[in-house]
């Protein structure tokens, strides 16, 4: 039916146009009518073009919908164990203080990114705070460098400051994740990496449609020492009679130490919960798209339909018509 | 007056509740803590914590970690936590005999340090068992 009514546009469009190319009868009809329709712009857009793209959105729906599912269910898994990982860094920052303002001369970003992409903006805006932060902190007799986690801030970040990457580590949840693999993770940052402070840039997770972007700072242990003696928050800190260790600053290294895994371990789950919520987000905004426009093509598809089977009528009615005289 | 203890690992909350009176070991001995402590923040050694509530001791086996005592409140925080009483008796003692023969075989230092860790927590595992029955 369709290809009839094709092969009888083609031929009526052919007829009043002096083509530069003689009509070759032995080329199929349908070849010429697609010429013909490109030649003078679409007069009439096939029923099989429309269908085609009904098809590949229609897939492109599904596959979305699936990828919505998943992300459901691996945030599902992964948001009681981020949940009780909170209540670890806590009494870390009860004790130690959590101080962004401090001025420091060795900074070291953590950037936490993931390592696949269709998860929305989380992604650029860690990029971007880790920016701002590091505009924050350069300056005479500072410096400051990035330790990466995550193909995608690695990809952001290496276009514009190569030369400051200590670090860059991909491919962090081929395993699920475990307290002992970030351990030994922070371990391998912390002595690799001078530093003074450093600042950890995660996307917090409140709830499945907000993530915050949030930076929490670990300080060395003689910038602690040096705090507490100044006073102010970590003032406190001197109140503690510390033992366990043969002298306080051991005590102080083990301490800061143990603070950064847990609060690295913390600021990876929550990151990855992040990324599963705004996955979820995208592609189910995705599908929804992807819904309308199928809505709208199947409009332009019974438009085309109908205009196909009204002219062939007319065709036949005047057909019919001219031979009764 | 009762403390209030919460026992923190990376995966979950072991403990948070109130108890009469603890025995932490840490780095450098046991210490005993009653209500109205001064405030301390110590390392804490793989090994056991006693617990008091009433006239009851309960045990748990810790396995390193911090703790932290002020104000009638304890924050320990340890790799990882168990309580004597959901260690099995009969796989504790055959992790620590797999950890001693693991350490016969060990060679190379870090081979040994790590070796002799895992030998200490299995110990752990076990007293915090026996320590109860």
């Amino acid at each position: 039916m369709a290809m009839a009514a094709l092969r009888r546009e083609g031929r009526r469009i052919a007829a009043p146009l002096i083509s530069p190319q003689p009509i070759n009868p032995i080329r199929s009809s349908i070849a010429s009518s697609d010429r013909e329709q490109a030649f003078l712009g679409v007069r009439s857009i096939s029923t099989q073009v429309v269908r085609n793209r009904m098809k590949s959105v229609r897939n492109i729906q599904k596959i979305t919908k699936a990828m919505k599912m998943v992300a459901a269910s691996k945030l599902r898994a992964i948001q009681t164990r981020a949940e009780n990982s909170r209540g670890l860094w806590q009494p870390f920052t009860a004790l130690l203080g959590d101080t962004p303002s401090v001025d420091v001369k060795k900074n070291v970003i953590v950037t936490i990114s993931s390592d696949k992409g269709l998860c929305g903006g989380i992604n650029s805006t860690s990029v971007k705070i880790s920016r701002g932060l590091y505009k924050l902190n350069s300056g005479p007799e500072k410096e400051c460098k990035y330790v990466i986690l995550g193909e995608k801030a690695k990809a952001q970040l290496v276009r514009d400051s190569k030369k400051d990457i200590e670090l860059a580590i991909t491919e962090l949840q081929k395993n699920p994740l475990n307290y002992t693999q970030v351990a030994v993770l922070a371990d391998d940052i912390l002595k690799n990496v001078e530093y003074d402070a450093l600042r950890i840039v995660y996307n917090k997770f409140q709830s499945v449609v907000a993530f915050l972007p949030t930076t929490s700072t670990v300080l060395s242990p003689e910038i602690v020492e040096r705090e507490a003696e100044a006073g102010g928050k970590l003032g406190e800190l001197d109140s503690y009679e510390i033992e366990g260790g043969e002298t306080k600053s051991e005590v102080l290294q083990n301490l800061t130490e143990f603070q950064f895994s847990c609060v690295m371990f913390n600021a990876v789950l929550e990151n990855a919960c992040s990324e599963q919520g705004a996955r979820m987000s995208a592609m189910d905004s995705s599908s929804r798209n992807a819904g309308d426009m199928l809505d709208r093509l199947t409009l332009t598809y019974n438009r085309t339909r109908q205009a196909s089977i009204t002219t062939e009528l007319i065709e036949i009615i005047s057909g019919a018509s001219a031979l009764e005289g | 007056m009762t403390l209030n203890l919460c026992v923190l690992t990376p995966n979950r909350i072991v403990w948070d509740s109130e108890v009469k009176e603890i025995i932490l070991s840490t780095n450098s001995g046991q210490i005993g803590v009653l209500p109205n402590h001064a405030p301390i923040a110590t390392a804490v050694d793989i090994g056991i914590l006693r617990i008091r509530l009433k006239d009851q001791w309960l045990t748990m086996a810790l396995m390193g970690g911090f703790a932290r005592i002020g104000n009638n409140e304890i924050t320990v925080l340890v790799n990882d936590a168990e309580r004597g009483s959901d260690i099995d008796p009969q796989e504790a003692q055959e992790t620590l005999e797999i950890a001693e023969a693991n350490l016969r075989k060990a060679e190379g230092k870090r081979q040994i340090i790590e070796a002799n860790l895992a030998l200490r927590r299995a110990r752990t595992r076990v007293e915090a068992v026996n320590a109860i029955s």
